[in-house]
Parts: structure tokens; C-alpha cells; sequence
């Protein structure tokens, strides 16, 4: 309870200091939202030459584009901090967290929201409450929604801290590893069924993104997988927390500090 | 006194610095290959679930796509050579100098900044242009030869519009640079020049695919000189008057473009505070 209050502290502390700073709260909202809609120009420059991607229409479509947004926008905004992992261990930066009487891991997550995930969490929103209205879900999707949104929150952000793992044993101030899980996260905006069955399986099972907004979007749109779309990201988004947990306490094994 | 010295700089002086500011920054570049090289491969990563989308339309054809496939996925690889070519961190670099301050060094220097920053992109480019040569190389042998220019006039013609277009692609990131000056973070600002260019420089597909609202708005917008302009020269696209008109419709706006941002970072000159800590 207590290192809950610490986190909650820490966090709110972080949030007000970056609120302070107005023009960049207004500007990163509006860029993430830019962001967001020239991915959505994307879909409708495809949309407008095949209106069927693999067999899920535009406005489904939007369903995928919108959770995954909301579930970026959160990770964003809860547990950024992952991204300055290899500079820090680059730096000898970590060895600060290291001594905290917390969990080095939800510290370092929480500790530097990002004033652009608001964009993204507002965008995703729209989208979301645009296509559940337009397609009239009842009322337990709406509810299972936000569920499925948070388990995309928490799968995006284990794979990263799995990625970052690996900055441990292999130094480098670089965060290209982690722009790869990003951009399968944005790949995983479209339907699976479209890509071939090699990178179909990598984001159903090794990198699941697809149990959070595409076997959930199946189970809304009553294709494929039935009840089975709806249930399974709680499950991915524990396993996936335990492998990051297992990955994360191997990497510490391997940290060296720099000495300075 | 910079103004001064600036003054006692003969033509010469001011080229030979240029040029020495261009070499070092080369030399920069060559020794954070490394990662260079592993920006390359993240570009070629992210770019290729656009190629799958597109790979997964041309497989289920609908009558209203208006590009061969042949044509599309030879624009698809030059699209992206071109854009890694052009892709300049100067963003990043100019956001770090001015949140530590280091760019009233940048500013004493008796030399012109816009230009030496255009020096800066210019071996970013050069750096990028070696990079993507690889790719380039690699999509000839898998397109068997369909990725050359439909003749020598439009592979020179194509050569004059990629240099407008770095112009171009310099001078908006110029401009949108002057926004750091009044920002915490760089990121707002880098993204919203992205997010457009992203969307209107036909990166992701030929702007004749576009839902014609985009298209519209795009003519209005340098960032289609970027991109769709230069590659549709070396695909053959334009001929005669048409290709005259394209090159000059570049020229105005590398020309344009390129003023705007010399008067708006005078401007914003005026009104920067730098901390003498």
C-alpha cells in the first residue's frame, strides 16, 4: 500500500511539472492527434481502392485504429518512462533508482508521463465511441472495451520492457529496438487477416498485440474466434507481464554500473 | 560584433567554412554509422507493413485502383529510398542545443545559421543517400531491373528535382524549427512537421491514389514536392512542358520556402532571451 502512494505521488509530482509547461501540453496534444489522423489517411487512401481489408470493412477497421490508440495514449501516459531505459544504463543513470526502497521497475515506468498521450487517448476515444454507436453495441461491450483497451496498455508495455531487457547485455544508447515493437503496434491497426500467416502468428501469439483489438474486434463483429476474442487478452496481458517481470530481473543480473 | 567579423569574411572564407562545417559534419555521421544503420533498418521494418497493405490490395484488385501493380510497388522502394535520403535529424540537434543553451555559441559563430544547417542536412543527406543506395540495390535485384528510370532525361531531370526537393524538405524542417525557440520539448513540434509530411508527401503511395479532398488540400502543401514529384520525374511521369512546369513549381516553392524561414528566424531571433549562466 505504501509503495502504491509512493508510485501515486511520484507520478502526480512528474504530471504537474510537465503541466507547467502549457504551449508544449496544447502543441503534443495537437500533434498526436496530427499523428493519428494521417495513419487514418493512410487507411482512407486504402479504404478508397479496396473497401474490404480482408473482409473487415472501413468503419471496423476504425475499431482497431481506436483501441489501439487509446491503449497507446495510456501507455503513454502511465508507463513512458521505459524509453530512456538505454540511456540510462548508458549513463550509470540507473544506479539512482537502484537504492530507492521500491521496485526499480514500476518506478522507473511511472516516473515521466508524456504530455502527447492525451492526444492519443482522446483521439482513440472518438474513434471507439464513433464505431460502438455506429455499429449499436449493447451495453457489455461498451464495458468490456476500456477492459480490452488497459490489457493492449499493459502487453505494449511488457514488450518494450522485454526489448529493453536486452539493453543490459548489449549497451547502446539507442532505442531502435523499441521502435520495432511501436511499429508492429501500429502494423496490428489493420486486420491481421491480411498480412501473410508468419507475421499473422507473431502479433496472435509471440508479440500479441492482436489479442487486445483483433481477435476483440472478431468477437464484436461476430466473425471469427467467438467468445474465445473476448477473453483471451486478460490472459496475454498476464503472461506477458510475467515474462517482462522474468526478462527484467535477468537484465538487472547482467547490469554493470559505470563506475562514474 | 559577430555582424563584424561577418563583414571582414571574404566570399571565400564564408565557402571554406561552409564547406569545412559540410566535412565535419560528414565525419560525424561516419562515426555513429552504427546507428545509422540501425535507424535504416527500423525505417525498412515500419515501411514494410505499408508494403504488405499495399501487396494484400493488389492481391484482391478492386476496378478502382488506377495504378499497375508493376508501377506501384516500383514507387513503393524508391518512395522510401528517397524519403531515408532526405531524412535530416537537425530537429533533434538544434532542440538539444537550444534547451542547453549551446545555440548562442551557434549564433556568435560568423557564419550564416540557416545555411550552415543546410550544410548540416545536406551530410545527413549525404550520409542517408549511401544507406539507402543498399536498399536500393536490393529492391533492383528483387524487381528485376524495373526500378530504373524511364530514360537519361528524366534519371537528370529526377537528379535537379531531388536537389529542389532537399531544399524543400531543409527549409520546412527550418521553419518548423523556430517553434523549439518557444517550446519545453522538440517532440510537438517534429511531430506535426512528420504527421504532414506523412500524409501529403506520398510516401506511403502515389498522391493519383488519394481520395481527391487529401489530393486538393495536398496541392496547397510544399511536402508533395518532397516525395511524389521527384519519383514520378524518374518514372517517367511528366514530359516536355509538363516536366518545365513541375521543376519550376519546385523551384518556387524550394525558393519560397527557404525565404519564409530566413524572415520568420529573424523574427524569432528578436524575441530570444539567452541566459548567460
Amino acid at each position: 500500500m505504501n509503495e502504491l502512494k509512493i508510485y501515486w505521488s511520484v507520478f502526480k509530482s512528474s504530471l504537474q511539472a510537465k503541466m507547467e509547461y502549457k504551449l508544449d501540453f496544447l502543441i503534443g496534444m495537437i500533434t498526436s492527434i496530427m499523428l493519428q489522423l494521417a495513419a487514418l489517411g493512410l487507411l482512407w487512401v486504402v479504404i478508397h481502392q479496396s473497401p474490404l481489408l480482408g473482409g473487415w470493412t472501413g468503419k471496423e477497421v476504425l475499431f482497431l485504429f481506436g483501441i489501439s490508440a487509446t491503449a497507446l495514449g495510456t501507455a503513454e501516459l502511465l508507463f513512458n518512462h521505459i524509453w530512456m531505459l538505454p540511456y540510462y544504463i548508458v549513463m550509470g543513470d540507473l544506479d539512482r533508482l537502484l537504492i530507492y526502497p521500491t521496485p526499480p521497475l514500476p518506478f522507473l515506468l511511472i516516473s515521466s508521463p508524456v504530455l502527447h498521450s492525451f492526444g492519443n487517448l482522446l483521439t482513440g476515444m472518438v474513434l471507439l465511441i464513433y464505431c460502438l454507436s455506429h455499429f449499436h453495441e449493447p451495453w457489455y461491450i461498451w464495458m468490456m472495451v476500456p477492459l480490452w483497451s488497459f490489457c493492449g496498455t499493459i502487453i505494449y508495455t511488457s514488450m518494450l520492457v522485454c526489448i529493453c531487457s536486452l539493453s543490459f547485455k548489449f549497451i547502446g544508447p539507442y532505442t531502435y529496438n523499441l521502435n520495432f515493437v511501436h511499429s508492429l503496434l501500429q502494423a496490428s491497426r489493420y486486420p491481421l487477416s491480411i498480412y501473410p500467416n508468419w507475421l499473422k502468428y507473431l502479433l496472435l501469439f509471440l508479440i500479441p498485440f492482436g489479442a487486445f483489438n483483433f481477435l476483440p474486434g472478431n468477437f464484436i463483429f461476430h466473425k471469427l474466434f467467438g467468445l474465445f476474442g473476448a477473453w483471451i487478452a486478460p490472459v496475454f496481458a498476464a503472461l506477458s507481464i510475467w515474462i517482462a517481470k522474468q526478462l527484467w530481473t535477468w537484465g538487472l543480473k547482467n547490469y554493470q554500473s559505470t563506475g562514474t | 560584433m559577430r555582424d563584424s567579423v561577418f563583414q571582414t569574411l571574404t566570399p571565400m572564407d564564408r565557402f571554406k567554412g561552409y564547406c569545412s562545417f559540410l566535412y565535419r559534419a560528414l565525419q560525424a555521421n561516419f562515426t555513429y554509422r552504427s546507428s545509422a544503420f540501425l535507424a535504416l533498418l527500423t525505417s525498412i521494418i515500419s515501411y514494410c507493413f505499408t508494403i504488405l497493405i499495399w501487396r494484400y490490395v493488389y492481391a484482391h484488385p478492386s476496378p478502382r485502383l488506377t495504378i499497375s501493380r508493376t508501377a506501384m510497388f516500383v514507387y513503393l522502394p524508391l518512395a522510401f529510398c528517397l524519403n531515408f535520403a532526405l531524412t535530416t535529424n537537425i530537429d533533434i540537434r538544434i532542440g538539444q542545443r537550444i534547451r542547453l543553451g549551446l545555440i548562442a555559441t551557434d549564433l556568435l559563430k560568423p557564419l550564416d545559421f540557416q545555411f550552415l544547417q543546410m550544410m548540416q542536412a545536406l551530410s545527413d543527406a549525404f550520409f542517408n543517400f549511401f544507406l539507402s543506395l543498399g536498399v536500393f540495390i536490393v529492391a533492383v535485384l528483387l524487381l528485376k531491373g524495373n526500378l530504373f528510370p524511364a530514360s537519361v532525361e528524366d534519371f537528370l531531370a529526377f537528379l535537379v528535382s531531388v536537389f529542389l526537393a532537399f531544399i524543400i524538405q531543409f527549409s520546412v524542417l527550418f521553419l518548423f524549427i523556430q517553434g523549439i525557440f518557444y517550446t519545453n520539448s522538440s517532440y510537438g513540434i517534429s511531430a506535426s512537421r512528420l504527421s504532414l509530411h506523412l500524409t501529403f508527401s506520398g510516401i506511403s503511395a502515389p498522391l493519383t491514389l488519394y481520395p481527391l479532398i487529401l489530393r486538393h488540400i495536398g496541392e496547397w502543401l510544399p511536402f508533395q514536392n518532397i516525395i511524389y514529384v521527384p519519383i514520378s520525374i524518374y518514372m517517367g511521369k511528366y514530359h516536355g512542358l509538363a516536366l518545365i512546369a513541375a521543376l519550376v513549381h519546385q523551384m518556387l516553392w524550394a525558393l519560397g520556402m527557404y525565404l519564409l524561414g530566413y524572415w520568420v528566424f529573424k523574427w524569432t531571433l528578436r524575441s530570444i532571451e539567452i541566459q548567460g549562466g
